[in-house]
């Protein structure tokens, strides 16, 4: 990996994803640190990302390196985490039983991808599955459940179903810009993602020699 | 370029950016203003705008409250002076200040200006020698305005109409 992709790309992309992740429009805009659990699964994201090859902690922290270096590692790593606890903060829903369960759902994915161990392009396919998803959900679904109606016979089934769940789906309404933001920060951190060091592999042969038992 | 340049330069860029969000995060700014104003004000770059500020004294003097807020506001966009504020949260004193009964919604954006004011001061100790005011401490204004939105028996009391606007 270059200097420069390690002192200057990585970490203004991460930081770039905490801000913008953070970010929460409304008639105030305010910037939303992460939760306790949110700092969690971002941790776990980041055993899975190791485990999986996708990153190399060695390649960014070792005693063979410059201080200097090690320290441009040291800061990938912390904004990594930052970014990681973010963007999984921002795919979150804010309240009632879709917080719950999407917490769930996203511990237990986690969970399974890193006693999984899959390889790093099968990690990035994963987790852009994983981060699309709890984006439709979130800035598709439950925004279109939230969102203001048209007509009065949709503001009534609203109201119905609003009723019937007491109230513990229904979310507050998103601006517009929102599902914007959160597209282009899941894309910014996959990027990121994808240009992490990753694990170098235990021998040059490609993984064709490998399955004809070259 | 060689590569310990390289390193070093990004770090010193990183950290500055990262200390650019965290102070994002702390501050919660709300207009472009404000983050100008405030990343000005961390360099010591940032000057409150003179003519708008002798607008305000003036407006503030003569009376026209509202207008002496738009004029301050106007020297001060990024909220970062603890003088400006001093004079914004009054300005919502005298002009909420009634005979009979303060109007809570002056007194209560008033309250959060004074706030401001002292949580900008150096120590939030703010003094201003100003001979047209009868407070002269942000720690009397932020307890009058308090007073003013308190409910107690003393607002019974007739006496009230006497008292004079500070």
């Amino acid at each position: 990996m270059s200097a420069a992709r390690e002192a200057f790309v990585l970490p203004i992309i991460f930081l770039t994803v905490t801000l913008l992740a953070g970010v929460e429009l409304g008639a105030r805009v305010s910037l939303v640190p992460p939760s306790l659990f949110s700092l969690v699964l971002g941790t776990m994201l980041l055993a899975a990302l190791v485990r999986a090859g996708a990153l190399a902690p060695a390649r960014l922290l070792h005693g063979s390196r410059p201080i200097l270096a090690n320290a441009n590692g040291m800061i990938v790593l912390g904004t990594l985490l930052a970014a990681a606890a973010q963007v999984l903060g921002m795919l979150t829903p804010r309240s009632g039983l879709p917080l719950f369960f999407v917490d769930v759902f996203l511990f237990v994915l986690l969970l399974n991808t890193m006693v999984a161990q899959p390889d790093r392009v099968r990690l990035l396919r994963s987790l852009a599955v994983i981060f699309g998803s709890a984006l439709v959900l979130k800035f598709v679904v439950l925004a279109a459940l939230a969102g203001p109606s048209g007509n009065r016979t949709a503001r009534v089934l609203a109201a119905l179903f609003d009723a019937a769940t007491f109230g513990t789906i229904t979310q507050e309404p998103h601006p517009a810009g929102a599902g914007y933001l959160a597209f282009f920060a899941i894309g910014l951190f996959l990027a990121g993602l994808a240009a992490l060091p990753a694990a170098r592999p235990a021998s040059n042969r490609t993984d064709l020699q490998i399955n004809f038992g070259r | 370029m060689r590569e310990p340049v390289i390193r070093g330069v990004g770090l010193v860029a990183s950290l500055a950016y990262a200390a650019a969000v965290a102070w994002l995060y702390a501050t919660q700014p709300q207009t472009v203003a404000q983050v100008t104003g405030g990343f000005a004000a961390i360099v010591g770059a940032y000057q409150v705008d003179a003519v708008a500020l002798a607008d305000g004294l003036r407006f503030f003097r003569g009376g026209q409250f509202a207008e002496a807020r738009a004029a301050l506001a106007r020297a001060d966009p990024a909220e970062r002076d603890p003088h400006v504020q001093f004079y914004i949260a009054y300005a919502y004193y005298r002009e909420g200040w009634g005979r009979l009964y303060n109007d809570d919604a002056l007194f209560g954006k008033g309250l959060a200006a004074v706030d401001k004011a002292i949580a900008l001061a150096p120590g939030g100790r703010l003094v201003v020698d100003d001979p047209d005011l009868q407070m002269h401490s942000a720690d009397e204004l932020r307890a009058e305005l308090q007073r003013g939105m308190t409910r107690d028996a003393s607002d019974f009391n007739p006496l009230r109409v006497f008292r004079a606007r500070k």
